[in-house]
């Protein structure tokens, strides 16, 4: 088992608040991903078996949210935002330069298992354009000096 | 979606036009139901007419005036007034550009595809679409890993092959498996132009309706390793036939050549009656035994120890004059006769008249796997075996009971309906068992009782009714014919609580419209008179036949056809009449059942057998014992397709043609009368059962009949009685007998059939193999846990009477000291475990080490 | 009188025209040729027997998807298509019938992975019916002609409705 207990009661309970069963699958989704910080099939499978819905619909539905890393990621996963607005405001060469500074290619880890860098779809924060989201919290209005300093930061934290 | 209007009578209508033809529905009817109804076409991809629309495609674009763009038809409810148009310009335009969007990925390999000329896609491109793309850009590809190829082709599943750059992801497979089948093997996974339809992650698709995925896929990207590269489908001629693996007889399509004189498929051919469109996969691949190298090719001989092949006249004299000096020797009561339910109505009464007119005996029977059989010929079970039962009730009813019966492995089709009537209406299921079942999750509960407890749960049942409704007619009389005589004994023996029973009779009771599905585990059970008696009290209590059906399900594809041309000993007094009428007599002498005949056979008292199409050895209970009695006999003369363990001790072996290779007719559980047509010119030298036995009477100077024409009278002079036996006028004495339980053989066994596989003959088709291809013990987690055994682990299965060893298969859905053991294989057959004096075949398993 | 005129005139004046046109055939290039040792080039476009393609890299063209066999007004072809061992598609058997072959050059342009094509060679005969019946063995042979004329007009026709080219 890789859920823990906890998990699996959290699930269990937000699961029967729903008048379908298989609406449960969202949130237990998200108590694992909190808990392990990715997903794979065999916690697909648990989950599927802690709140007695079919697995496959559980597969389906972590697959359709690629807000869910489905592979191991590194302690800070780094999105950066490589929609429109981030675009036009120099996303590209944000990536290109967290790739060059993490010393690593957009998806992969870095060695110490720290960073994880990928970009992803509008995050809902184009009036602050180009913005990342380090795990749950957003950075915005970045700029080279300040994606320094927010690295910096995150290190010493860790 | 019910289309029965007769149970809902205020269906309100609605008026609409399309295409200035007014047309008149149902309300709720979508605007796609309503064209095609009308006789007016409008193309689709993702729309079936037994699934829920979803819209997915978009190709059904219709213009519906007052509404501002196109509305897909499958997915919009025709109101009144509405105007729809499905061919004007700008429909068109829409179409096209679907199609043009469709295209933008789907590769064009329709020369290598194997749906190439049965596509929709192709049809309809050909029909609408641009002959140029206006994407510049490479197409997406699905490239499957580690395999040197440029078809991407993925197989997931023993038959089926994925091809996910042809996809159209119309999800027809992923809402067909979920919703019409109940089965979570497939899935759609990832988004937007990454999606695609797969197995779930680590999972086969073999869930035993699989064909139907392929059959319902628009496009070539769901096919079939059984028809893949075989064959170009306008090469192939189509023969209607009908599925003989089931009893419901499901309709189907052959797709053969015949030139090469060979079947290449089996599609479904809806019939909305009986089959919905869908078909078992045991139907879609079962012709492949037809084509097995293992076919008898020649009639065998016994000349001395071994079989040697001879001609059809050596061998059909030989049995002529054997037969004719037994009977002169001692006397046409020691020859005895049985055929197989499988076979059609001419074989079946040509049998008859043989054993009957020809010899002269009455020891003829078609129960070929049955534990016990009844010794009166108006027995309870008689009563319910014949009652009426029609699948498309399902649909209507308000309440379904299924009684005893793993519908899955038993009767497909009707779990089928059962689904679909829970789709589209809200019926109460109940599934009762003494084991747990796959059915059950169409149920919405499920309960278990004890083993061995039918006719208590039943009574329990009664009693339930009577405390919940007192005034129930003749109540008391019932209470002093039963026991146990109170509900809470009743319901402590059963193991079903007391109010579970109340609450299932006060259904019972207030049920607008019952199914009452009665299976296996009381067909095929040693008490199965004494439960049948119990299901006639509850019928007479609560009266579910006034209010609906009720009836123990026929197992094989022409059961009710023999039951009504009287292939048993005693049959109905109007058949027995018939048949007296048209052959100007009948043997006097009483006849014995299976049973009877190998008793009699047992006691060197009936010296010769005629066996069509079975296999009594592999497949009545107790293996050893039946062999046993075979080695008595004089002479044995079986006709089958393959050689078997009964095949083996005869002295004459006669090749069968097999259903596609002559056209028959059968009678499926509802009493409907189906044709299959020939598909093939009979293999080798086989020959169909009732040229056979008309081969043998002309050898004996009795034919049989004078021509094909006076068979088809008699058939319908036999047919047109009624052999519907009235209930019992009185409630029944219910003396539940003891359990017999050792405590050394704690397991229950269930023996039936494995979802693939159908009887002895199926493990001869090699893509049904390819879902299973060995007998294996399914037990319940619980007790792969107890004996620390995993899937694929050997154990020892004991009873009393033989023990086997087989790889184990942990369950799904067993649960407790339950094991099932399929019983189609002839490297292990089941049948040597069980007894016909048990009821319960109880069994010890052990793990074998290394 | 006048009718022995008439014939002195044939005999002494045009005999000997007509020999001068013969006589001057006699330094000319015959217009016979000496066949069998000598061939006469055939038309580009003459449809002669078959040949089956094959890529560069030597397999086959030919996926067996049956429309050559469903184009052919002689019905002279017959093919049985089978699995390869990394699940591509190819003819197991692939057979003609040139005593009933049309040359119609139909097949050709069926054809949608351009494997097929009609070639120049005009002499069958055999004292064996059997010998006419060509296996794909005997089609996948290298052939003389590189460029197929008829081809180019497939191409272009392909071209003008928007086919895109089947060669990989």
């Amino acid at each position: 088992m890789i859920l823990n207990k906890e998990s699996v009661a959290l699930m269990q309970k937000k699961a029967s608040q729903y008048p379908r069963r298989k609406s449960g699958i969202l949130p237990a989704l998200t108590i694992a991903y909190r808990q392990v910080g990715h997903l794979n099939d065999q916690i697909y499978r648990e989950i599927a078996k802690a709140i007695n819905v079919p697995y496959v619909e559980v597969a389906e539905a972590a697959t359709f949210y690629t807000m869910f890393p489905k592979q191991p990621t590194g302690k800070y996963l780094i999105q950066v935002c490589h929609n429109i607005s981030c675009a036009l405001l120099g996303a590209d060469s944000l990536v290109e330069y967290l790739e060059q500074k993490l010393g690593i290619k957009k998806g992969e880890t870095t060695k110490d298992n720290l960073f994880t860098l990928i970009s992803v779809e509008c995050l809902g924060s184009c009036a602050t354009a180009p913005m990342m989201q380090i795990n749950m919290d957003y950075y915005e209005n970045l700029t080279r000096a300040k994606v320094d300093k927010i690295l910096e930061e995150l290190r010493a934290k860790a | 979606m019910s289309t029965s209007t007769t149970t809902q009578p205020a269906v309100k209508m609605v008026t609409l036009t399309i295409n200035d033809q007014s047309v008149t529905v149902p309300k709720g009817t979508t605007v796609l139901q309503a064209a095609l109804g009308a006789g007016i076409h409008i193309p689709t991809f993702c729309w079936h007419p037994k699934l829920k629309s979803v819209g997915a495609c978009r190709i059904c674009y219709v213009e519906i005036e007052k509404m501002p763009k196109l509305q897909v038809s499958c997915a919009t409810e025709a109101t009144d007034g509405m105007v729809v148009k499905t061919e004007s310009d700008i429909v068109k335009r829409g179409r096209k550009a679907v199609l043009e969007f469709i295209l933008a990925n789907h590769p064009l390999d329709c020369p290598t595809c194997d749906k190439g000329g049965e596509c929709d896609l192709q049809n309809l491109t050909f029909a609408h679409g641009l002959d140029d793309s206006r994407f510049d850009f490479l197409k997406r590809r699905h490239i499957v890993p580690g395999v040197p190829s440029t078809f991407d082709d993925l197989r997931i599943g023993p038959e089926i092959m994925l091809n996910r750059n042809r996809c159209i992801l119309c999800y027809k497979c992923v809402r067909s498996n979920k919703e019409a089948f109940g089965e979570y093997d497939i899935g759609a996974f990832e988004r937007g132009n990454a999606m695609e339809i797969n197995a779930a992650p680590g999972e086969q698709v073999a869930n035993p309706f699989s064909g139907n995925l392929v059959e319902i896929c628009p496009v070539g990207a769901l096919t079939n390793s059984d028809w893949r590269y075989k064959i170009r489908v306008w090469l192939t001629q189509t023969t209607p036939s009908i599925d003989i693996f089931n009893s419901s007889g499901s309709n189907i399509l052959f797709y053969k050549e015949d030139h090469k004189n060979r079947i290449f498929r089996t599609i479904s051919r809806r019939n909305d009656e009986i089959d919905d469109g869908w078909i078992t996969d045991v139907a879609r691949y079962g012709y492949q035994l037809v084509h097995s190298p293992d076919r008898l090719q020649k009639p065998l001989m016994k000349k001395g120890s071994k079989q040697v092949p001879v001609e059809w006249e050596e061998a059909v004299a030989f049995v002529a004059r054997r037969l004719a000096e037994i009977d002169d020797t001692k006397g046409c009561v020691c020859i005895g006769g049985l055929a197989s339910p499988t076979l059609d109505l001419d074989s079946l009464h040509s049998f008859s008249k043989f054993m009957r007119k020809v010899i002269g005996t009455n020891n003829l029977d078609f129960r070929i796997d049955y534990r016990s059989l009844p010794e009166k010929p108006d027995s309870a079970f008689s009563t319910l075996s014949s009652q009426p039962f029609t699948i498309a009730e399902i649909d209507t009813s308000d309440v379904i009971f299924v009684f005893g019966s793993d519908l899955v492995k038993e009767h497909p089709n009707e779990y089928l309906r059962i689904r679909k009537a829970r789709n589209f209406g809200r019926p109460l299921v109940y599934s009762v068992n003494s084991f747990n079942v796959k059915s059950a999750d169409v149920a919405d509960r499920e309960f278990i009782y004890a083993p061995g407890t039918e006719e208590v749960f039943i009574n329990g049942l009664c009693l339930a009714a009577i405390e919940e409704n007192p005034g129930l007619s003749g109540a008391d009389g019932l209470k002093r014919k039963i026991s146990p005589a109170d509900l809470n004994s009743a319901a402590k023996t059963c193991g079903v609580s007391a109010e579970d029973l109340k609450a299932l009779a006060r259904t019972l009771i207030n049920g607008k419209k019952i199914s009452f599905i009665v299976g296996d585990q009381v067909s095929l059970s040693r008490d199965r008179e004494v439960i049948a008696a119990a299901l006639c009290n509850l019928n007479r209590l609560v009266g579910i036949t006034s209010r609906g059906q009720m009836a123990a399900l026929a197992r094989y594809a022409d059961s009710i056809g023999a039951e009504k041309l009287g292939l048993i000993p005693n049959p109905h007094p109007d058949v027995k009449r018939a048949l007296t009428d048209l052959w100007g007599g009948f043997p006097e002498m009483a006849g014995y059942h299976t049973e009877g005949m190998f008793s009699q056979m047992l006691k060197g008292e009936l010296d010769a057998m005629v066996i069509l199409g079975a296999n009594p050895v592999a497949m009545y209970p107790d293996h050893e014992a039946v062999a046993e009695t075979f080695e008595k006999l004089d002479f044995l003369v079986v006709a089958d397709l393959f050689e078997t363990e009964t095949t083996a001790m005869a002295d004459v072996v006669l090749p069968l043609a097999s259903w596609t290779e002559f056209a028959g007719r059968y009678v499926n559980l509802e009493g409907r009368i189906q044709k299959a047509e020939r598909a093939i010119k009979p293999l080798y030298e086989s020959k169909p059962a009732y040229a056979i036995l008309a081969d043998i009477a002309a050898a004996a100077r009795k034919p049989l009949f004078s021509s094909a024409r006076e068979r088809e009278e008699e058939i319908e002079k036999v047919l047109a009685c009624t052999t519907v036996r009235p209930w019992p006028g009185d409630y029944l004495d219910v003396r539940p007998p003891a359990i017999d339980k050792d405590p050394a053989y704690p397991i229950m066994l269930i023996i039936g059939d494995d979802p693939h596989h159908r009887c002895y003959v199926t493990e001869k088709a090699a893509s049904l193999v390819k879902f299973c291809s060995d007998a294996y013990i399914e037990l319940s987690p619980e007790l792969a846990e107890k004996f620390k055994v995993e899937d694929g682990d050997a154990v020892r299965v004991e009873s009393k009477y033989g023990k086997l060893m087989a790889p184990v298969k942990v369950s799904r859905v067993l649960e407790g000291d339950v094991v099932f053991l399929p019983r189609n294989f002839s490297v292990t057959r089941a049948n040597s475990l069980v007894s016909r004096k048990a009821r319960i075949d109880w069994v010890r398993i052990n793990k074998v080490s290394g | 009188m006048k009718e022995i005129l008439k014939a002195l005139i044939n005999v002494f004046l045009k005999m000997p025209q007509g020999f001068v046109v013969t006589l001057k055939h006699v330094f000319k290039k015959p217009v016979t040729l000496d066949y069998p040792r000598e061939k006469k080039p055939m038309a580009p476009r003459y449809r002669g027997r078959h040949y089956l393609e094959r890529y560069e890299d030597g397999t086959e063209r030919c996926v067996c998807c049956g429309l050559c066999a469903a184009a052919c007004p002689a019905d002279a072809i017959y093919m049985e298509p089978e699995e390869t061992p990394n699940g591509e598609r190819k003819a197991k058997v692939y057979e003609i019938n040139l005593l009933r072959c049309i040359f119609c050059g139909f097949c050709e342009e069926a054809c949608p992975e351009e494997a097929i094509f009609l070639g120049q060679e005009y002499e069958f005969s055999d004292f064996n019916r059997d010998s006419f019946i060509w296996r794909k063995e005997d089609m996948l042979v290298p052939h003389p002609r590189k460029d197929n004329p008829f081809k180019r007009i497939i191409r272009r026709v392909r071209r003008v409705y928007g086919v895109p080219d089947a060669a990989r």
